[in-house]
This record gives C-alpha cells, sequence and structure tokens, in this order.
C-alpha cells in the first residue's frame, strides 16, 4: 500500500513539475518578446537589456553634443540603473530648452510584476518630467524602485545635456 | 490474577493447544471497507506531494529556471521555491488540523495531528531560508549585505513588514509547540499562541500577492494561489466552526446526572434530542465544552463509553417522555477533568464531532480483539456494544491493577454474554519481564496469542496509557499482526 502511494505521489509529482517546466520555458520565450516590444520606440538603446552591473556611464546621443550646443536641443540617453527589479534607462528629448520627450528604453522586468508596475509608472512619470521640466518630481506610489531609477537616469541623460 | 471469564462455546478447542491458526480469507463484510480506507489513505499521500509539487511548478511555469541568469538571482529563486514549498506546507497544516471529515475518517483525528505536528518545524525552517535567501539575493543583485537588504525591504516595500511580523508570530507558534518547551505551560498557554497561526498566516498574505511577481494581477497562478487560500479558509470555518454549532443546536445536549463510578472516576450523562443519528460511533469522540461558569472555555475530547439510548416508548403515562441520553466515562486527569465531578445537572453542553476512526469504519476483519487499561477501558465498552462481529470472533483484554480498576467491567461482562465475546480479566502488578510488561505477573508466560489464538487474523483496538499501549502495539506486531490491522487511541494528549 504504501509502495503504490510513493510510486504514484512521484509519478503524480514528476509529471507535474515536468509539464509546469515546458510550460516555463515557453512562457519565458514570450515574456522576452513582449518586453523587448513593450519598451517604446527603443532607438539605440534596444541593446541595453545586457545589464552591465553598476552605470554605465552616460552616453550622449545627441547630434550635437557638448557644453555650448546643449541648449539647442537634441536626444540624450541616460545611465543605465540596476534595481533589483531589472534595469531602468531612460532617454530624453531637449528642444530650445524644453523637455519636450521622455521615452523609457529599459525598464524594470525581472518579474511579471515589475512589467506591470513599471507599465503604470513610466506614463505618469513622463507626464510630471514634462510639467516639472526637471528631475525632481515625486516618486509613484508603490513602484519606488521603478521611480528612482528611471529619475536617476533622466539627471544623467539632463546633465550630458547640460540641461 | 488473570482469570478467563467466558469462553465462548464456538471457539474451536483446537486453538487453545497451540497449533497454528487457521488463516481465515480476507473476505469478510469487512474487506471491501478496508481496501476503500486504504486507497483513501494513498490517495492523501499522493494529494500532499502534488500539493507540494504543484507550488514549485507555479514557478516553474513562470519562466522561472530561464530567468536565473547570475548568483544573485539563483539565490533569489531558492528563496522564492522556499517560500512557495514553505507557504504550501502551512496551507496543508491548516488543512490537517480542519477535521475534514474524508481525512478523519481515512486516518483518524490523532494520526493527521501528529502528522500536522511533524510538518511544523520543516514548514518553519522553509519560511526561515525564504526569508534569508529572498533578502541575500536581492542584496547581491544590489550590492547590499543581507541585513541591509532586509531593513530596505522592510521600510520601502509595501507589505513586507507584514511578512516579517508574520515570521515572527510562526516562529513563537513553532517553538511554543516544541514537547519540551510546551510541557512547561498549561494547555490553554499553548492554545492560544496557537491561535496565533491565523493572525501569522493572514499578516503573510498579502506580500504574497503584492511584492510577489508570481501572483500578479492576470496570471493564473494567483488563482491557484488564491483558490487554495479561500478553499482552507472555508474548510476551517465550515468544519471548526459551523458544523460543531450546528452539531450543538441539533442535539441540545444537557447533563442529566453524574454517576460515580469509583475514586476519581465518574459517567456523566447528557440528555438532547435526535441523539439516535449519533448512534454507530462507538469508541469515536466528541469534543464536549460544558457550559458552565469556569469551565465553558474548557475543550474536553472525551469517546462515547455507551451507544445513545432511546428509552422505550410508552412507559411514561402522564409524565413528560424520557429524553434519549448518552454517556461518558472520565477519569481525573486534570485539574479541568476534577471539576466535571461537579457538575449540576441541567448544564447545556457544546460538542464538537464525533472525530476518529477507533470504530467500526477502521475493521478490516471478521475477528476483532479489543484490548484496554485503566479508563482506556471506557471506549472499547461503546465500540463492544456496536461493533458487527459473529458469537466466538471477538475477544476482550481488560488490564488494571485491581478489578475495581476495570471501569464499566460489569457492563462489559454482560455485553460479551449477550453477544457471545469472550473477556479476560487481566489484574494485578505488572510482570517483571519486559516483553510481558503490559500483563500482570501472574500471567506468567503467557503471551497475546496464548489469549487469542487467531490474533493474526484478527483487528486489533488498544486503548490505554501510552507506554502500556506501546508495549502492548509491539507484542501484537511479534505476534503477526499487521499495521492496519492495529487500531490504536491516544488519550493523554
Amino acid at each position: 500500500m504504501r509502495l503504490r502511494a510513493g510510486i504514484s505521489a512521484a509519478l503524480a509529482s514528476g509529471a507535474i513539475l515536468l509539464a509546469a517546466w515546458q510550460a516555463g520555458t515557453h512562457v519565458a520565450e514570450s515574456n522576452a518578446s513582449a518586453v523587448t516590444t513593450s519598451a517604446p520606440r527603443t532607438t539605440g538603446g534596444t541593446g541595453t537589456g545586457s545589464t552591465a552591473p553598476g552605470t554605465t556611464g552616460g552616453t550622449s546621443t545627441g547630434s550635437t553634443a557638448g557644453g555650448a550646443t546643449a541648449k539647442a536641443g537634441g536626444t540624450y540617453t541616460g545611465t543605465a540603473v540596476q534595481t533589483r527589479f531589472g534595469t531602468v534607462q531612460v532617454q530624453v528629448t531637449i528642444k530650445a530648452g524644453v523637455i519636450t520627450d521622455v521615452t523609457a528604453l529599459h525598464l524594470t522586468d525581472q518579474e511579471q510584476r515589475s512589467v506591470q508596475i513599471s507599465a503604470r509608472a513610466a506614463p505618469l512619470l513622463r507626464s510630471e518630467v514634462l510639467s516639472a521640466q526637471s528631475a525632481n518630481v515625486q516618486t509613484i506610489g508603490g513602484a519606488t524602485f521603478t521611480s528612482e531609477a528611471y529619475l536617476t537616469s533622466l539627471q544623467a541623460a539632463l546633465d550630458a545635456a547640460h540641461f | 490474577m488473570k482469570t478467563h471469564l467466558l469462553a465462548s462455546a464456538d471457539q474451536p478447542k483446537g486453538m487453545s493447544q497451540g497449533q497454528p491458526a487457521r488463516r481465515y480469507p480476507a473476505t469478510g463484510r469487512f474487506t471491501a471497507q478496508h481496501r476503500r480506507r486504504m486507497f483513501r489513505t494513498d490517495m492523501l499521500t499522493v494529494a500532499l506531494w502534488v500539493s507540494l509539487a504543484a507550488a514549485l511548478g507555479l514557478w516553474l511555469a513562470d519562466g522561472g529556471v530561464s530567468s536565473v541568469a547570475d548568483g544573485a538571482q539563483a539565490v533569489t529563486a531558492v528563496g522564492i521555491l522556499a517560500g512557495l514549498a514553505g507557504m504550501d506546507l502551512v496551507f496543508l497544516m491548516l488543512l490537517l488540523a480542519a477535521r475534514l471529515p474524508f481525512v478523519d475518517g481515512t486516518v483518524g483525528h490523532d494520526r493527521a495531528l501528529e502528522f500536522h505536528r511533524k510538518l511544523g518545524k520543516p514548514a518553519l525552517y522553509l519560511l526561515l531560508a525564504h526569508g534569508l535567501f529572498v533578502a541575500t539575493g536581492y542584496g547581491m543583485a544590489e550590492g547590499l549585505n543581507p541585513v541591509s537588504e532586509a531593513v530596505s525591504l522592510w521600510v520601502l516595500v509595501p507589505d513586507m513588514w507584514l511578512a516579517f511580523v508574520s515570521l515572527a508570530l510562526f516562529i513563537a507558534v513553532v517553538v511554543t509547540s516544541l514537547v519540551a518547551v510546551r510541557r512547561r505551560f498549561p494547555y490553554e498557554f499553548w492554545y492560544f499562541v496557537h491561535l496565533l497561526t491565523y493572525l501569522a498566516v493572514a499578516a503573510a498574505l498579502p506580500h504574497q500577492f503584492s511584492v510577489g511577481g508570481l501572483f500578479a494581477e492576470g496570471t493564473w497562478q494567483r488563482w491557484y494561489w488564491l483558490l487554495l487560500c479561500i478553499g482552507t479558509g472555508s474548510a476551517l470555518v465550515w468544519f471548526r466552526v459551523a458544523q460543531p454549532v450546528m452539531a450543538t443546536f441539533r442535539h441540545q445536549l444537557t447533563v442529566r446526572r453524574v454517576v460515580p463510578l469509583a475514586p476519581g472516576v465518574f459517567s456523566i450523562e447528557m440528555s438532547g434530542l435526535r441523539l439516535n443519528e449519533l448512534s454507530g460511533n462507538g469508541g469515536r469522540f466528541f469534543v464536549w465544552r460544558f457550559l458552565a461558569p469556569g469551565l465553558w472555555w474548557q475543550a474536553h475530547p472525551f469517546s462515547l463509553s455507551a451507544e445513545p439510548t432511546t428509552p422505550p416508548s410508552g412507559t411514561s403515562y402522564g409524565q413528560p417522555a424520557q429524553q434519549p441520553t448518552l454517556r461518558i466515562t472520565v477519569r481525573n486527569l486534570g485539574a479541568g477533568s476534577a471539576r466535571l465531578a461537579s457538575l449540576k445537572p441541567g448544564t447545556k453542553v457544546a460538542i464538537e464531532g464525533p472525530y476518529g476512526v477507533f470504530s467500526t469504519a477502521a475493521r478490516s476483519r471478521e475477528h476483532i480483539v479489543m484490548i484496554g487499561a485503566g479508563i482506556g477501558i471506557t471506549p472499547l465498552r461503546a465500540l463492544l456494544e456496536s461493533t458487527p462481529f459473529a458469537p466466538g470472533r471477538a475477544t476482550v483484554l481488560l488490564r488494571g491493577s485491581s478489578t475495581d480498576e476495570l471501569f464499566l467491567g460489569d457492563e462489559i461482562l454482560e455485553l460479551c454474554r449477550k453477544r457471545g465475546a469472550t473477556l479476560f480479566h487481566l489484574t494485578g502488578p505488572r510482570s517483571a519481564d519486559p516483553q510481558g510488561a503490559w500483563l500482570p505477573a501472574s500471567a506468567g508466560n503467557s503471551r497475546l496469542p496464548d489469549f487469542v489464538p487467531d490474533i493474526a487474523d484478527a483487528d486489533v483496538y488498544i486503548c490505554g496509557p501510552s507506554a502500556w499501549a506501546r508495549q502492548v502495539l509491539a507484542e501484537a506486531k511479534r505476534s503477526g499482526v499487521r499495521e492496519e490491522q492495529l487500531h490504536y487511541e491516544r488519550f493523554d494528549w
């Protein structure tokens, strides 16, 4: 009797684990593609998913880099900021000394929950930044990590632009 | 002194002369019942492992394996898996303590609770590992040590402080349940600390749904986990609260009288409504609460010592018809039981139960052997009254230091005579032989098969103090009784 129970339990548990693992590999693939597509307008920064630990130096990809011409405008990419939920990197567009757009190149995505949180927080942060015209804005409740990383990356981009 | 009181006429002569007992084919009326019960036992084992596998499968199905890319993520993954397994064990423990009729009717209340206790420490270790590994893993990803990571989790992440509180509560619950610690405090202290389990589970749940990415909104994993929570919660509310309240109102038990039997031993007779519904539960126990000042909060597990009796109709001319009664027989073991001796007639009684499989439901063979000592004799009295057997196919062995300690002995004698059961009285000081220590010295070299020649083909019901019962169990096993034929009621927990 105990043998029968042991064998059935082992078989059933094994089957469940195997099925779950198989299902998991598919989910991982679809997740990966979902993340890539959800990052809006990934110019230049598509590859930022390769997460270098710490902060990679702010690389300004603006057409004109440099102190004197910065106010004229351009597109600047902030540093990639590591959080425990993934890398955050933003790109800021400045025209005639005004922040006209902030684009998230990469957002926290390590767990499904993070994807949700960042999808909710990013548009809010963007509109706050656009109205405040700086990175000194409130963090979004429930999205502390995303907000802080977002604003840090933004500040780096603004610094690069000498904004 | 060993007294062979009743030899049933049907007993074949050859058996008592040491010839090998004839093996009866297991094709009696209890075979199918036994097979079903064994099947249910196996199902429970399978369900247990499947639920654990499913908990880990939640993470695997979420793409868990492929998300592990570096050391930090691996450590975090171990933490997540430990948390899932630990919480699953907590759910299982709650279900084992929920008095589910399926579990109770399959393995019995005491074995379910024994298993519940065994799961306590593994569950706690897994939950501790969960906290430790997740804090370390997150810390590694951020370049923080686990302690400052834990602090930042506590401060920054919503619901996380509740998770820390929950872990502390779980530690308190498990520590107070350790045998060594539990002995130092009264039962009630342990009980109230144990109630904190519900608080601990409640405090653990928010972070699982809000911080854990696995149970994010829109995932099927969230539904599975929610179902597990709701299912466990409703089972507890239904079987531990609603059912007892309903049974209490349905039967409306009132103490009728308290009958002293011997110093410190007394029967409590209760009358109530629809007690015939409780018949056939001989040997099973109820949890009794006597609703008197100072007593109502104490719950006493006692077995019935007699089938519910229905007074013959038509005997009460001009008088109100007598209500049916049931009876328990109690020995003063604790301060609580001592006060029961002075229960006033008319005291209302709340009940939970019946619980346990020390009953006909556990029978697997035609032949039945009942071995009881001290107050453990009384549940056997009720079992003997109701369980089916052919004349000559039941043997009762009663052990006590004197005939006065064979409680309800005369009732048992009467029942044995009426139903054709063989009865032995085993009285006197304990035998010096370690293997026969459950017997009186006067039994000499007699062993279980000398009393019951075909013991190997019988169901053996044992009820008595645990040290004594262990010796009987060992002796029965030596005599060829298989585990599934042994039925043992622990009543000193």
